[in-house]
């Protein structure tokens, strides 16, 4: 989630995080959940939201768009260090 | 409700941009499957979304706040599930409570819908026919025997269809019992000989062919018959050219001329329909009254208007032939009346008996409940102190009964489908034959009533430990502080007042099952007679176009019994037209030589044509004169056998052996009366026997036609070793000729007390159920009670109480609570039993033994119930229960 939210950018937002994963991974995850995870993320200081201008193909409702926080980020990094760590030695195994 | 509303389900916080999202989608869905499916898909994700946001948040444990805008349904639905989930929290962690209350509840929920759906579909269900409510049936009522729509004479039916101008359609329907054979497996079927005019009164039309016309009443013209669907399929594999093929039925060739509908009921259930031919003869019989009329009212006609009239030809009739109609009238009767008649009281005495067990169940419930509230007091009076409303505390209780309702309604609906199941099965035929009772379902009005019956539950037993428990004592319960404290009285009054409820409702239940088992064992021990065990009974009908001749038949039943009574293990064999407890009926008024055709009682007997050895077989003793013989056969004198009955009735001071009397009126053919015989009871044990006249039927011109014969053979062998060898007999007089069913007379005679047994057997089931409840529900109080006051037990003991002392203070509580329960259940029952008095047989209502008995019982079981707990209280530790508390 973390991730397709920093790949989008400005554009992140519930649709497009979700066609993100989707297009990445081919999961297709409930609309629900994104909302879900995403109010989870921002309640723990993961991400910051703030709301777009309302436009008219919205029925006149605004975006909440979403983007990582430094926490974020430092977390990305560790797991990342982490699962590196992990593959070292691996690439043998399974290639 | 909008999409707008919808969406305030959604957290606030995320509403718009929520919205926003699924708005975006939406419009292309719109653009890309039309507004309706993109309509669908926005309603469903939001509903999606919003449940898991709640469920999401409720189990992180911060549950949506009532948001400034929320609008209150949100909040009460917020709070409901709150409830729900906490209620069900609650259930779970008490497994045994839970278990207990459920099953309690499935038993009495399940019970009640099981038997509401039968007595729904037999007393309240519109019979299958359109506009039944229409359809009356006619019969003769003759007030000097007391008896009420007795069928009808020839003659009198044909003048009411000439007079009568109330009714639509007038039909006369005998069942009879036909054999079809032909290209087809020979079998018997059941038949239906109707009026052309019963189709029309019942309001059936045959959905392939036609229905019968007028004409077809000739008995020239009446060879054409109509097939129920079940018999076209079953015996003719749905053939599509059936209508105009031709059947064999009693080897006559009959003309199929139309098929009934898949649905058709009538109560008989019959295969086939013929018409009811009268012969020129029949049209004027008056004295011989053979079958029942169903008609329907014309259209405006009221059930009165046709009764005045009915009246008013029925005293032109008597007016018109005094002798044979002065003392009897037509009778007009709603047909579900007639066909529900005696077996209406019953099933509403069972509902009301299932109807207490329910309440013995919520009761037993609500003891329970009103148990763990008082454990509860505590948590209960912080709440309330804390300054949540008492509506709201009740509210939250009130969602826990509810819980547990529904959980036992669920489980009591299955256990309802599997009785209805099972009632299916066990049903005896006679009881299966009631309208509806052979199709009865759990459909949308039963789940109704199971609905509501669960929903009443749920508050009965849940409102009064909701009450008591969120009363207005908080601050006495928090001054009470760490102490487990007894219960106040106020508490203890209620649950003492539910169980003595209880034991007042079993009671009842009780009475009434042990007075119906009395009955039902008096009825079985009559004795009917003649000796039953070892009688095996077996229907012989031979078709009038092969056995035309009343010697053929006589020749085709002497030889059949001659080989029965060569096979190894009968002891006797005789044939008889009118089999006891056969269903079979007929009555025939007669004259007495030498007295004028006035007589204060009705002359009236059962004409039974017999083989001479028929009273030998079935072992009815012949209390004077003689018995048949074989010499009585045509050519000798005339004679007849007389029941004790008749002998009584008709000649109260005189000897009648030696006198004669006739069955016919015109020229009357005099029978001298050679003996008395027994009186045998053929219709159910706990009617008196009626009149009986025993014929030879080797006297061919006295008895007429003989050709449908019950043979009754008095064998050791099992009736499956004997149906066999007594199906050969017959196959080798004649290959086509088809039997009834082979059955012992034990079978026949059981299945007249059916109705009997199967109140008795229900109501038994229920009163044992209920006293297990209330067995349950005392122990339930008094082991919570000891475990309430083992503090002050435990100080009375350390004071010098005995241990005896002690049970005996204990099993005082339970008596006061037993002697009250006793007390109003009896009452109550005394009260009750007056609807129950036309259902016994040999018992009074107010019988004292049966009291008395029943009390016992209750005594008994009551005192097991309290003798553990209060054993438990002897037993305790002061030192222990000191240091407790």
């Amino acid at each position: 989630m973390l991730l397709a939210i920093l790949r989008l950018e400005d554009e992140a937002y519930a649709v497009a995080v979700r066609e993100e994963i989707l297009r990445c991974t081919g999961r297709d995850v409930s609309r629900g959940s994104v909302y879900i995870t995403l109010d989870r993320l921002e309640t723990k200081g993961y991400l910051r939201s703030w709301l777009a201008d309302p436009t008219p193909e919205r029925g006149g409702r605004a975006k909440r768009y979403y983007a990582l926080r430094p926490r974020a980020v430092q977390a990305l990094k560790e797991s990342r260090r982490a699962l590196v760590a992990l593959w070292k030695g691996l690439e043998t195994k399974l290639a | 409700m909008t999409w707008k509303t919808l969406l305030r389900l959604l957290p606030g916080d995320l509403r718009e941009p929520i919205a926003g999202d699924l708005e975006e989608e939406y419009r292309v869905r719109r653009s890309r499957d039309g507004s309706g499916r993109a309509a669908w898909w926005l309603w469903c994700q939001t509903l999606r979304i919003a449940i898991t946001f709640r469920w999401e948040r409720v189990s992180r444990g911060h549950p949506l706040p009532p948001i400034g805008d929320e609008i209150r349904t949100t909040y009460m639905w917020d709070s409901l599930r709150q409830d729900l989930v906490f209620g069900a929290r609650l259930l779970t962690r008490q497994p045994g409570f839970t278990a207990v209350a459920v099953l309690a509840l499935a038993l009495g929920i399940g019970a009640t819908t099981a038997i509401f759906s039968i007595v729904d579909s037999v007393l309240w269900r519109p019979l299958p026919y359109p506009h039944a409510g229409d359809i009356v049936m006619i019969g003769e009522q003759r007030p000097r025997e007391g008896r009420l729509n007795g069928p009808v004479a020839p003659a009198d039916f044909l003048d009411w269809r000439a007079m009568g101008h109330s009714f639509s359609a007038m039909a006369s329907a005998t069942d009879f019992a036909l054999n079809l054979t032909g290209d087809v497996e020979p079998q018997r079927l059941r038949a239906l000989a109707a009026s052309p005019a019963f189709f029309d009164a019942l309001g059936v039309t045959p959905s392939k062919g036609r229905a019968f016309r007028p004409e077809e009443e000739d008995p020239g013209r009446s060879h054409v018959a109509i097939l129920t669907d079940g018999l076209w399929r079953a015996a003719f594999g749905s053939r599509p050219d059936i209508v105009g093929a031709k059947v064999l039925l009693n080897a006559e060739p009959y003309e199929v001329v139309g098929v009934l509908p898949p649905g058709f009921w009538w109560t008989s259930r019959p295969d086939v329909i013929v018409p009811r031919a009268f012969g020129p003869e029949e049209r004027l019989l008056r004295s011989l009254h053979m079958f029942p009329v169903v008609a329907r009212l014309g259209p405006g006609v009221s059930l009165g208007q046709a009764r005045a009239e009915m009246d008013t030809i029925g005293r032109q009739l008597a007016d018109r032939y005094p002798e044979e109609n002065r003392y009897h009238f037509p009778q007009v009767t709603p047909v579900r009346d007639v066909l529900v008649g005696d077996i209406r009281q019953p099933l509403l005495l069972l509902l009301g008996a299932v109807g207490f067990v329910l309440l013995i169940a919520c009761a037993n419930v609500s003891t329970l409940l009103v148990a763990r509230a008082t454990a509860r007091r505590r948590e209960i009076a912080v709440r309330l102190t804390l300054g949540a409303a008492r509506g709201r505390l009740v509210r939250q209780l009130l969602t826990e009964s509810a819980l547990l309702a529904a959980v036992g309604g669920g489980l009591g609906i299955l256990l309802a489908a599997w009785l209805v199941w099972i009632a299916g099965h066990l049903l005896p035929p006679r009881l299966l034959a009631l309208p509806g009772l052979s199709h009865v379902v759990i459909d949308l009005r039963v789940l109704a009533a199971a609905g509501f019956a669960t929903t009443a539950a749920s508050v009965v037993f849940g409102l009064v430990p909701a009450y008591t428990a969120s009363g207005n004592h908080a601050a006495s319960a928090l001054a009470e502080g760490g102490r487990s404290g007894t219960p106040g009285a106020g508490t203890r009054r209620v649950r003492s007042a539910l169980v003595v409820a209880e034991l007042a409702l079993s009671l009842v239940l009780l009475v009434g099952a042990a007075l119906l088992a009395v009955s039902f064992r008096r009825l079985v021990d009559v004795n009917p007679g003649f000796d039953a065990a070892n009688l095996t009974t077996m229907r012989v009908t031979l078709p009038q176009a092969k056995y035309a001749d009343h010697s053929r038949t006589t020749q085709f039943f002497e030889s059949l019994l001659t080989r029965v009574r060569g096979i190894a293990g009968i002891e006797s064999a005789s044939v008889v037209t009118l089999l006891p407890f056969s269903g079979a009926d007929q009555r025939s008024a007669f004259r007495v030589e030498g007295r004028s055709s006035e007589s204060p009682v009705p002359v009236r007997a059962r004409p039974i044509a017999v083989s001479p050895d028929y009273l030998r077989t079935m072992r009815i003793p012949v209390v004077r004169g003689r018995p048949l013989t074989s010499r009585d056969a045509d050519g000798a004198a005339e004679v007849v056998v007389i029941s004790a009955s008749a002998a009584r009735r008709f000649w109260p001071n005189e000897d009648p052996v030696g006198r004669r009397i006739s069955f016919e009126f015109g020229k009357p053919r005099w029978l001298e009366i050679v003996g008395i015989a027994g009186d045998v009871k053929d219709r159910s044990l706990d009617a008196d026997a009626e009149p009986a006249a025993y014929l030879s039927y080797l006297q061919t011109a006295v008895v007429g036609s003989t050709r449908a014969m019950s043979v009754v053979v008095r064998t050791t062998l099992p009736v499956d070793a004997a149906a066999p060898l007594l199906r050969t007999a017959v196959a080798e007089l004649d290959k086509d000729q088809p039997v009834g069913p082979v059955r012992p007379m034990m079978d026949l005679i059981a299945e007249s007390v059916a109705p009997t047994r199967l109140n008795f057997g229900l109501l038994a089931v229920f009163a044992v159920v209920a006293l297990l409840l209330t067995a349950e529900g005392l122990y339930g109080v008094m082991a919570y009670i000891v475990t309430q006051r083992s503090h002050e037990i435990g100080i009375r003991i350390a004071l010098g109480a005995s241990r005896g002392m002690v049970m005996a203070m204990m099993l005082r509580d339970a008596g006061g609570m037993t002697l009250a329960g006793i007390g109003i259940g009896t009452g109550g029952a005394l009260l009750l039993s007056r609807s129950l008095a036309t259902l016994l047989f040999g018992v009074s209502a107010t019988d004292p033994l049966v009291y008395i008995a029943v009390v016992a019982v209750l005594g008994v079981v009551s005192l097991a119930a309290v003798a553990i707990p209060s054993a438990r209280a002897a037993r305790v530790d002061p030192l222990t229960a000191l240091r407790e508390s």
